[in-house]
């Protein structure tokens, strides 16, 4: 019970998915309701940034700021109206934000929870290998850029031969990482068939993961009442 | 008792026309450590993947005779069902980890076998205690060394009676090692069967109760163990001319430190190092596991900077009178960074040559950085790699990559050398050669050669004065007598 109050940087993996969900499901489904849409996305990110996935909402603004600029700028200029900017700028961000829950569980968590739903284990498999993956690209990034420096092939200038010195390196490391990754969790006694299973450490949902997915389900009823008016 | 048996065992990789394994018989008993030894490539790994049942469950080619672990026939059976019975550690510890958490990442093999919770815990507790790892310790910010013993950590803690590890020493000091070797010798007494790969023979020798020997495809069982393995530890020579001290430095470190943040707050890596180094010197770097010697590498690098303390390096403009030398500031700090003259000057000698091969042929890798092509032929003779040319870098074996990736970067005749482990995975000939190659560029080019390196073999050969490191201070400075004492030879 102590714990439910604790505030936390990590979301309960079910909530998780369902926020993300609900984010990119009715996201997509009103972006066309313009400004009601976009209303309802900012109001999230914002509802997220302050219930614990402040990391996540931090991580992924370039991309929105980037994304948007791209395609509100296409849409812009192909249609000349703004509305339409918004409209795909909408999409873009529903599709962004969506992503942000998922860089507040833990792969442990998501783990235990899901196997203990006695979820399919190849798609458990999966989410393991992809979640562990991703701390792993961006740290594989890193060292190749690295390289290319080390070896005086950074310049963007040259670009055949930075496309090489960053492409080969990454893509070679990527496929033995993965590779690796599953061969390990498999001789660790990993089993894609019905297997009995221990959960070690139950994750338990708190006061914020009932507040975020409250907040979330408001967002959408508020937004589903505004367009049957 | 036999714990695993081989019976004439072939096997062939898909779209390779050599058998790697032709006809090999191999047994191993509970209460012994055995050894497989054998050249880079050889195949040693091939064999490990048989026993645990990665071949042919997950890894496929062409197979034929038995494998029987404790009497039964395997092939054919599943991996989950093998991995209850052999536990595996695969080598590249740092590509196996699944969890952000040391206990997590413990607990994974354990959960999956189903033991019951306070059986996980007290089993997390006992493996932590034995390889020396926090329970709370972040993964991601572990040292090569620490991924290492948490993985074989991982494995133990699972309890299967055959455990098979695969160049466990690779990154662990000599306090590790041994202390890793006094557990499997424990588990042997216990009544285990263990069998190990590995390169560091020299760790080994007072531990191990029975050897094999892999060469072409042929797996033999070693009789004069004593005699083997000490043909393989002999103390390489030194073929560089003794250094004489001056006082020219070339880099001189001023109370550096180094600190970097982690979600469980602030860690220290390198606290306070104040140190000289001197222009055409062979530095070699000591210390144990997490100690800071890849960072004081990359601060070194530049790739890293310092959090508190300074760093001063003395490059002379190449083109000043020899008379009036002129120190070239363009590297100093606050002017604005020349990265490519920078590496121009340092050439650095990655732990892994994955990340710095990406040119299509063997010849177009070294002649990236080359003068000229004759230049870059020279150095590939130099490095024996006159018949692999044409070959893509990404596709040849592990020691061939880690000889292009040396070649690579030394074709640039850069002032100064920074390797860090660059015997790592290599079998004793290999090391031999590469030692010879680099004191021969040491000597023709007088630059400056800082390494890191925990092969004993070779330590002493690739050393002027040595850098102790401890606790994030520089704990002693040395020549190759230093080296002597830290690993005892």
């Amino acid at each position: 019970m102590k714990n439910f109050f604790k505030y936390r940087t990590t979301i309960h993996p079910i909530i998780a998915i369902f926020t993300s969900l609900f984010i990119i499901f009715f996201g997509l489904f009103f972006a066309n309701r313009v400004y009601v849409c976009l209303y309802f996305l900012l109001a999230c990110y914002f509802w997220l940034l302050l219930l614990g996935c402040f990391r996540g909402c931090i991580h992924t603004l370039p991309f929105v700021v980037v994304l948007v600029l791209i395609f509100g700028s296409i849409s812009y200029f192909t249609t000349k109206s703004i509305e339409h900017a918004i409209i795909m700028s909408n999409r873009v961000l529903a599709t962004i934000f969506a992503i942000i829950p998922g860089f507040s569980t833990s792969a442990v968590d998501t783990t235990r929870c899901l196997s203990s739903m006695k979820i399919n284990r190849g798609v458990i498999l999966g989410m393991l290998i992809v979640m562990s993956f991703f701390p792993l690209l961006f740290l594989e990034i890193k060292r190749v850029r690295e390289a290319m420096k080390t070896r005086g092939a950074g310049s963007i200038f040259k670009p055949k031969i930075f496309y090489r010195a960053f492409l080969i390196p990454l893509i070679v490391r990527l496929t033995n990482i993965t590779d690796l990754l599953t061969l390990s969790v498999e001789t660790r006694g990993y089993s894609l068939e019905k297997a009995p299973y221990t959960i070690y450490k139950k994750c338990h949902i708190t006061l914020y993961d009932i507040l975020i997915i409250f907040g979330i389900l408001t967002g959408v009823m508020g937004m589903l009442f505004v367009n049957l008016r | 008792m036999q714990a695993i048996e081989l019976k004439n065992i072939n096997f062939q990789y898909p779209l390779q026309d050599k058998k790697i394994l032709d006809t090999i018989n191999f047994t191993a008993n509970y209460g012994e450590i055995s050894l497989i030894t054998g050249h880079t490539g050889s195949g040693k790994s091939t064999i490990l993947n048989i026993m645990g049942g990665i071949i042919p469950n997950i890894i496929q080619g062409e197979i034929c005779g038995q494998v029987y672990i404790d009497g039964e026939e395997q092939l054919g059976k599943k991996l989950s069902y093998i991995c209850r019975k052999v536990g595996v550690v695969l080598q590249n510890a740092d590509l196996q980890i699944v969890h952000k958490i040391v206990e997590d990442e413990i607990a994974f093999g354990l959960e999956n076998l189903a033991f019951p919770a306070a059986k996980i815990a007290c089993q997390i507790d006992l493996v932590c205690a034995l390889l020396q790892l926090e329970k709370d310790w972040e993964t991601r910010t572990l040292s090569g060394g620490q991924k290492q013993r948490l993985i074989t950590a991982s494995t133990l803690a699972m309890g299967q009676k055959i455990i098979i590890l695969d160049e466990p020493l690779a990154n662990l000091d000599k306090k590790s090692s041994i202390a890793l070797m006094e557990i499997l010798k424990s588990l042997a007494i216990a009544g285990y069967c263990v069998i190990i790969i590995e390169h560091r023979l020299d760790m080994l020798l007072e531990y191990v109760d029975c050897v094999w020997s892999l060469k072409q495809g042929k797996l033999v069982k070693v009789h004069n163990i004593r005699l083997h393995m000490q043909e393989q530890v002999a103390k390489m020579n030194d073929s560089a001319t003794p250094f004489y001290e001056n006082n020219e430095k070339i880099f001189s470190l001023q109370h550096v430190g180094y600190k970097v943040r982690t979600h469980y707050g602030t860690k220290t890596i390198l606290k306070d190092i104040t140190v000289d180094i001197e222009k055409g010197s062979r530095t070699i770097l000591l210390g144990e596991n997490g100690s800071g010697k890849t960072t004081l590498l990359r601060l070194l690098a530049k790739l890293y900077k310092p959090t508190s303390g300074n760093i001063e390096q003395y490059f002379y403009k190449r083109k000043s009178a020899k008379s009036q030398k002129e120190l070239d500031r363009k590297f100093d700090k606050g002017r604005k960074a020349k990265k490519k003259k920078w590496f121009d000057t340092i050439g650095i000698v990655a732990q892994n040559p994955d990340y710095q091969l990406f040119m299509p042929t063997v010849l177009q890798e070294i002649a990236f950085r080359a003068k000229s092509k004759e230049y870059a032929l020279e150095i590939a003779e130099l490095f024996g790699l006159t018949s692999i040319l044409n070959r893509h870098p990404q596709s040849l074996s592990q020691g061939q990559k880690r000889r292009v990736s040396i070649a690579s970067v030394v074709v640039g005749e850069q002032e100064v050398l920074l390797l860090d482990e660059p015997t790592v995975g290599q079998d004793y000939e290999s090391v031999c050669e590469l030692v010879a190659i680099l004191n021969t560029l040491h000597e023709r080019t007088n630059n400056t050669m800082i390494t890191i390196t925990h092969d004993m073999r070779c330590v002493e050969a690739l050393c002027d004065k040595a850098i102790l490191i401890e606790d994030g201070i520089v704990a002693d400075i040395g020549g190759k007598e230093l080296v002597k004492k830290y690993f005892n030879i």
